[in-house]
């Protein structure tokens, strides 16, 4: 399973609202406890986002404006606002499926299965990790690894192993949250021989739709370490009322 | 030496009729072994051909990473792509027939309700329709080359497959090379049927310039040049040529069909190895039939070989008489047998065999078979067969030889002529 960008922006969005006090875990952490109530505590919220995502790679580099509205961990649609060349092409993803829109066609095509391990607009993310961003805790055993201080901070890390039927393609995920805020740090993602293959690490907390959050985010492959996703979030709105239509094959014409 | 010479020559026709059935049983057998050898060669040939001129070519020109992945990056010359150029110098060339350009991508085929991933082909028409007959697949609609821009030709497994017909919109999707969402409409002019399944199952066959749009390649940015020679056994040494010294551009590499198409080199190969075993059979029948002769011959001769024994000739001599009768009989047929070769091979060769009258159409596993066999004698299997013959014949020759050479002179001479 590949953790997806919307899920670590739901995630850390979450467990910002974690950091309020009275939602501090008195004693150490629950691992499960903590993902389980990150997942009960996104149903039913929504977000809406612009995001400032750029993409380097051996062969282009890419400069996308998205607008992102979500809802709980099932619904999210993305539209690209910039370059002009590319402006209006739209992704909704509901549950397991993932719709393009394509506006200079006009045509709204489903991405096959075939299809879910390929680049999402030639980001280092995959369609995969769009859609299986609500499955962290179905899929995966969570226990805390490591308690203590690294790089002078107080975190914990948590190794999430797969159980054995589940549908996901890493071999463990090492997932580091800081103690203090409650925020992730970086997140690790191992393949199934045990060799690292990426690597997301949050940056640049803020207050941001009145709460503290990391608002850069970086994804870089191991094999290509110059090669990197960045997104960076402008402007954010946390539980504000999204109509129902907006996840809907009729709205990514809009 | 002239002696013997002379000997062999006058004992040759001591029983001409002998002499002469063995004659004709070496002339048969090599006719026999050109008549079946270039009929196998005919059909490995065939094979060849079918197998180069459905796609492949005789030589093809990648840059050296694109292979075996395809990567869409890896256009010939890299970055900067080729000079327009690079085609016309090559079809300049003497051994060359036709060069022709060739983009490749993948991409997400959608009619709407039902969508496929397909291997995209693209081609320039005027140049393809002289290299392979890629085109010639179109069965149903026009061909590339014959429409307005925007067409898609669909393998007909493909177009089942996502219920398009003719004149259906197809939407293609793909990841481009600027790393945008590649998408365009394509109209269907034309279904495909190679006769290979797994290809009508998967390929859509595009004009370039469609192709480059949809993958934002620009037009000097190609991922193959396919040849088609004059002469498909001159591929290796013509793509040798093309690698060595500074002919190609940076970023570009010759391979002939005997590195892309392995298979097909092993076959012809396996083929030679089994012409040897062919040809070593009928040597040795024909060189037991010589022997029966050349024993007869000896067993006649008992008195008189005692006689010249006597009077003085040297073993050796003997043997050398026998020898070079046996082998003027070895000349004498393989004579007679290329004369026939050359009466009867080269209709064969031109016109071919048409087995029609028998068997109707013929074709294997979907694949469709010519009825006509052509026949193909290579020089090679011809000298094989005849030395092959000729060595056979001395071999069979020397143990009448070394029994006359031993012959006891006083014995010999008392033993009753043989008529």
């Amino acid at each position: 399973m590949r953790t997806p960008f919307l899920f670590e922006t739901v995630l850390f969005v979450s467990l910002a609202s974690l950091a309020q006090p009275s939602a501090l875990p008195q004693t150490g952490p629950e691992p499960k406890e903590i993902i389980d109530r990150v997942d009960r505590l996104l149903r039913g919220d929504s977000s809406h986002a612009r995001v400032e995502m750029t993409v380097a790679t051996r062969r282009w580099e890419r400069n996308l404006a998205l607008e992102i509205w979500s809802e709980g961990t099932d619904k999210a649609l993305i539209r690209i606002t910039q370059p002009k060349k590319e402006a209006g092409m739209t992704t909704l993803k509901v549950g397991e499926d993932i719709w393009n829109y394509l506006p200079k066609i006009d045509r709204i095509i489903r991405v096959p299965s075939s299809m879910m391990a390929s680049a999402w607009m030639g980001s280092h993310f995959t369609n995969d990790d769009l859609v299986k961003e609500s499955r962290l805790i179905r899929d995966y055993r969570i226990e805390t690894s490591f308690d203590g201080g690294r790089d002078g901070r107080r975190i914990w890390e948590f190794t999430l192993t797969p159980f054995p039927d589940a549908p996901v393609v890493w071999g463990s995920i090492l997932y580091e949250v800081a103690q203090d805020d409650l925020l992730p740090i970086r997140a690790r993602y191992f393949g199934e021989d045990g060799r690292l293959r990426r690597t997301l690490t949050f940056h640049d907390v803020q207050q941001v739709g009145g709460r503290a959050i990391p608002t850069r985010m970086r994804l870089v492959p191991t094999e290509d370490p110059e090669e990197f996703t960045q997104m960076i979030y402008h402007d954010l709105q946390f539980d504000i009322p999204i109509p129902e239509r907006t996840f809907s094959l009729s709205s990514l014409r809009r | 030496m002239i002696l013997s010479l002379r000997l062999g020559w006058r004992n040759l026709w001591r029983n001409p009729r002998r002499s002469l059935i063995s004659i004709s049983a070496v002339a048969s057998a090599l006719l026999f072994l050109a008549i079946l050898l270039g009929m196998t060669q005919g059909i490995g040939e065939q094979m060849l051909d079918n197998g180069t001129s459905l796609l492949s070519g005789h030589v093809q020109l990648h840059h050296p990473d694109y292979l075996p992945d395809r990567n869409l990056f890896d256009t010939l010359g890299g970055r900067t792509g080729i000079e327009p150029g690079l085609l016309d110098a090559l079809q300049a060339r003497p051994e060359v027939r036709q060069a022709t350009p060739r983009v490749y991508g993948f991409a997400l085929l959608s009619t709407g309700e039902h969508s496929a991933g397909a291997q995209l082909i693209s081609v320039q028409p005027d140049r393809e329709a002289e290299v392979s007959r890629l085109l010639q697949c179109v069965q149903i609609g026009r061909r590339p080359g014959e429409t307005s821009p925007g067409g898609i030709w669909l393998g007909k497994g493909l177009a089942r497959e996502i219920q398009a017909t003719l004149g259906s919109e197809i939407a293609a999707v793909t990841q481009a090379a600027d790393g945008s969402l590649g998408n365009e409409l394509f109209r269907v002019e034309g279904i495909l049927r190679t006769g290979l399944s797994p290809l009508d199952n998967s390929v859509a066959l595009l004009e370039i310039p469609d192709l480059q749009l949809l993958l934002a390649l620009p037009p000097q940015r190609v991922h193959e040049i396919v040849i088609r020679l004059q002469d498909v056994f001159a591929a290796g040494a013509f793509a040798g040529q093309l690698n060595a010294g500074s002919r190609l551009p940076e970023g570009v590499r010759a391979q002939s069909w005997e590195e892309f198409s392995p298979q097909l080199r092993d076959y012809l190969q396996i083929m030679d190895s089994a012409y040897g075993i062919l040809i070593g059979f009928v040597a040795l029948f024909a060189a037991l039939g010589i022997l029966n002769t050349m024993l007869m011959a000896v067993f006649e001769r008992t008195r008189e070989i005692g006689t010249v024994g006597a009077l003085g000739m040297p073993p050796a001599s003997i043997i050398a008489s026998i020898l070079i009768e046996s082998l003027f009989l070895a000349l004498l047929g393989v004579g007679l047998g290329l004369a026939l070769t050359g009466l009867v091979m080269p209709p064969l060769e031109t016109h071919g065999l048409d087995l029609s009258r028998w068997t109707g159409e013929i074709s294997v596993v979907d694949t469709y078979i010519d009825p006509v066999l052509r026949f193909r004698l290579v020089p090679r299997h011809l000298i094989w067969s005849a030395v092959g013959l000729v060595l056979a014949t001395l071999v069979a020759a020397l143990l009448p030889a070394l029994r006359a050479s031993r012959l006891d002179p006083a014995k010999a001479l008392t033993t009753p002529q043989q008529v």
